[in-house]
């Protein structure tokens, strides 16, 4: 009895926290205590639901009971939801010290009163979820009263005594508790249950543990508890409605009564501990194996979302600022069109034909070329260094110095790293990652051509124009020769999952259709930039 | 950033986004870009830096990108009386080509050059004081205030945005609601509010 002199409610519920949860467990083993016997078969009448669940159960005793356990601590599932008095117990840590059997009922009845209140009614409630609800939770209780019963016995005195302690305190924010409690309950929306129903079926229940109760009463000393609870269950159940109403001389009758029972009841203290103990260890390591289990989920889960973002062809665009720059393009051409429109506007009729069709001309100098000339553009740019050179060759008279030395290095850095042992996941990896890289450095030298050219003093039109189409011609093949690198690197390697592999290569291509397009794109945002200089 | 060549815009954000000074740098062409993660009440937001070129020569160029700021750090140098005497003009068009909510900071740098100061503390903060602005002196190179400035600029964005001043629906005014996208707008909006702090620089 850990707290039997303690006076004040709050200490007492603080400084005993595992008592605290032992009381919980206990409650809910309780609340079904006499189902023990003949468990089955009444709970087939009563809740026919449960009982195909219920043999399951029985199967998997330790599993059940586990899950039983787990909703403890863990909110989860059935049990809060329809254990209510357990999840107001829960809500505010000070009833928590308040008897079973007390709160229980007391809770029940304040069920069947707000059966009418419109706020409860008004929730959305299923039925027939809340019937399998209460089918699991009594069936996870069952089981667990059946095994834990010795604990439920040993742990009862401190609840009583602390409701002997608390019951000044406790009864006056009972009332309250459990509306907020169960607003809570409602609100949080774990399968709000309808408390008539609920009310209904614990009346049943408790009926039925009562008829039990009596049986059992005698077969054994382990279950002298059981009389401890059918009477105080019954005394609360006559009482009920004085309860609520604030009958502090009911609690503490009761509280005294059971103290009585309980203090006779108990010598078998050492054994059922001894029991509990047994009892307990394995039920531990399936705790700590569920949580593992359920850990290792989770970080698979999160390793599955990284793993995703790192071959996410958008995210790596990003990082390597292949957005922010076809954005701040996208602004110059935007402004620069609108520039042009207003030129036009505000040009006389007869030069505006001129400005389109010069515009025109314009458009049409940047049409991309036959793919025989673009052989010829794009010879040898399979290696950095054929690369630079055409590079270098396509922009010669463009009149603006452009960078392409990151290009040429970021390809130089990737053949390396490619040349070297991979497995077909990392290859895919670094394959769109190039992929990305390639793209971003390539619309950072359309957007800083596009600034070299609007602040170039004199412009060259049709120069500009060759230099432009004949860059994105080698930039777009330089995309489709990386992507090839990847394809044959993953063809090469011999792998037992072909399937992988297959969509590793189809991911490459389409992942190199999308560097194309963000390609075109910047070469035609620059199109105005060229017109511009014309205009 | 926005203003002048050579009062340390993209050291400041080299200092910001690397923590690193290098006291040497190219000029700016048009526009660079910074990005950092920082976290303000709790959330993630990707900060965009936009580093615009301080050079007379770009100013066309970079005025299209105010556009799209939230923020923005307007930065002089200490040491130089003609940056802190541009600073109107640099002001006016900033605010003429940006939209009206843009949250400015006046930032005077290169404090560590105490010996060489030319332009006093307490003028910054009266210029800042006329204008509305908020006002902060930093080192590129001791990184004083660096992430200060920054972040507190970042921060008035955020309030703004939950005070609803910017529709972080309208991508025009530099904030993007997303897991990556970074907005323009230095001072950082929403995720990634990019921006070009109007400062002078490097």
């Amino acid at each position: 009895m850990p707290s039997s002199d303690s006076d004040d409610f709050e200490s007492a519920d603080e400084g005993h926290s595992s008592p605290t949860k032992r009381e919980r467990k206990k409650r809910l083993s309780s609340s079904n205590y006499s189902d023990n016997l003949e468990s089955e078969n009444e709970l087939k009448k009563v809740q026919p639901k449960v009982a195909s669940k219920l043999e399951a159960s029985k199967d998997k005793e330790p599993v059940v009971n586990n899950e039983g356990w787990d909703d403890f601590d863990i909110d989860e599932d059935t049990i809060q939801t329809s254990n209510n008095e357990t999840e107001v117990k829960n809500i505010t840590s000070k009833t928590e010290t308040i008897t079973v059997s007390e709160t229980k009922d007391s809770g029940w009845d304040d069920f069947d009163d707000w059966g009418d209140d419109n706020e409860v009614k008004d929730q959305e409630v299923k039925p027939q979820t809340i019937r399998d609800n209460i089918a699991a939770n009594e069936q996870v209780t069952q089981t667990k009263s059946q095994k834990d019963e010795p604990k439920a016995s040993w742990g009862w005195g401190w609840g009583v005594d602390s409701l002997l302690n608390s019951a000044t305190a406790g009864i006056s924010t009972l009332t309250t508790q459990v509306s907020q409690g169960i607003t809570t309950v409602l609100e949080t929306g774990i399968g709000a249950p309808d408390p008539e129903v609920l009310a209904r079926m614990s009346t049943k229940n408790e009926t039925e543990n009562i008829t039990e109760d009596r049986k059992t009463e005698n077969i054994s000393d382990t279950f002298q508890l059981g009389s401890l609870l059918s009477g105080v269950t019954k005394f609360v159940e006559t009482t009920g409605t004085k309860v609520i109403s604030g009958g502090l001389d009911t609690l503490e009758t009761i509280g005294k009564k059971t103290m009585e029972v309980l203090q006779d009841g108990d010598p078998g203290l050492a054994k059922k501990k001894a029991l509990l103990g047994l009892e307990e260890k394995p039920v531990l390591s399936q705790i700590l194996r569920e949580a593992k289990d359920r850990a290792d989920k989770e970080d698979s889960v999160k390793e599955a979302k990284r793993e995703a973002k790192e071959v996410h062809y958008e995210t790596l665009f990003d990082d390597c600022e292949g957005l922010v720059h076809l954005e701040a393009l996208e602004m110059l051409s935007k402004q620069v069109s609108m520039r042009i429109e207003e030129k036009l506007r505000n040009s006389e009729p007869s030069k505006r034909q001129d400005i389109k069709e010069t515009l025109q001309q314009v458009s049409e100098l940047c049409e991309m070329p036959e793919e025989d000339e673009e052989n010829d553009i794009t010879e040898g740019i399979s290696r950095p260094e054929g690369l630079h050179e055409k590079l270098l060759k396509a922009t010669r008279d463009i009149g603006i110095k452009l960078q392409f030395q990151p290009l040429i290095k970021q390809y130089t850095d990737v053949l390396n790293e490619l040349s070297t042992d991979a497995n077909p996941r990392g290859t895919y990896k670094l394959g769109v990652k190039s992929l990305a890289h390639s793209t971003a450095l390539s619309v950072e030298i359309y957007h800083k051509m596009a600034e070299m050219l609007l602040v170039k003093n004199r412009r060259s039109t049709a120069d500009e124009a060759d230099a432009v189409t004949q860059m994105t011609v080698v930039l777009t093949k330089h995309i489709s020769d990386l992507a090839s690198h990847f394809t044959e690197k993953l063809s090469e390697i011999s792998t037992e999952n072909k399937e992988d592999v297959n969509n590793y290569i189809t991911n490459i291509f389409l992942e190199a259709g999308n560097s194309s397009k963000y390609i075109e794109n910047a070469f035609q945002l620059t199109v105005p930039i060229i017109q511009i200089g014309a205009v | 950033m926005l203003l002048f060549s050579g009062v340390g815009k993209s050291c400041l954000l080299l200092q910001f986004t690397d923590k690193r000074f290098q006291p040497v740098h190219d000029l700016t062409i048009g526009v660079e870009f910074g990005a950092r993660m920082i976290t303000i009440d709790g959330k993630q937001i990707k900060l965009q830096i936009w580093d615009t070129a301080g050079q007379e020569a770009f100013r066309s160029i970079t005025r299209s990108y105010y556009r799209g700021a939230a923020g923005a750090l307007l930065v002089y140098d200490i040491t130089r009386r003609d940056t802190f005497n541009h600073l109107t003009t640099w002001l006016e068009d900033a605010r003429q080509h940006s939209n009206s909510n843009m949250v400015i900071m006046l930032i005077g740098n290169k404090s560590d050059l105490e010996s060489r100061r030319e332009v006093k503390k307490e003028e910054g903060e009266a210029f800042a004081r006329e204008h509305g602005l908020v006002f902060m002196e930093t080192s590129a190179k001791t990184a004083a205030n660096v992430e200060e400035a920054f972040i507190n600029t970042a921060k008035e964005i955020y309030e703004k945005i939950q005070e609803g001043v910017f529709d972080i629906n309208n991508e025009a005014n530099g904030i993007k609601i997303g897991p990556q996208h970074g907005g323009a707008g230095s001072g950082g909006g929403a995720p990634g509010a990019g921006g070009a702090p109007p400062g002078g620089c490097c």
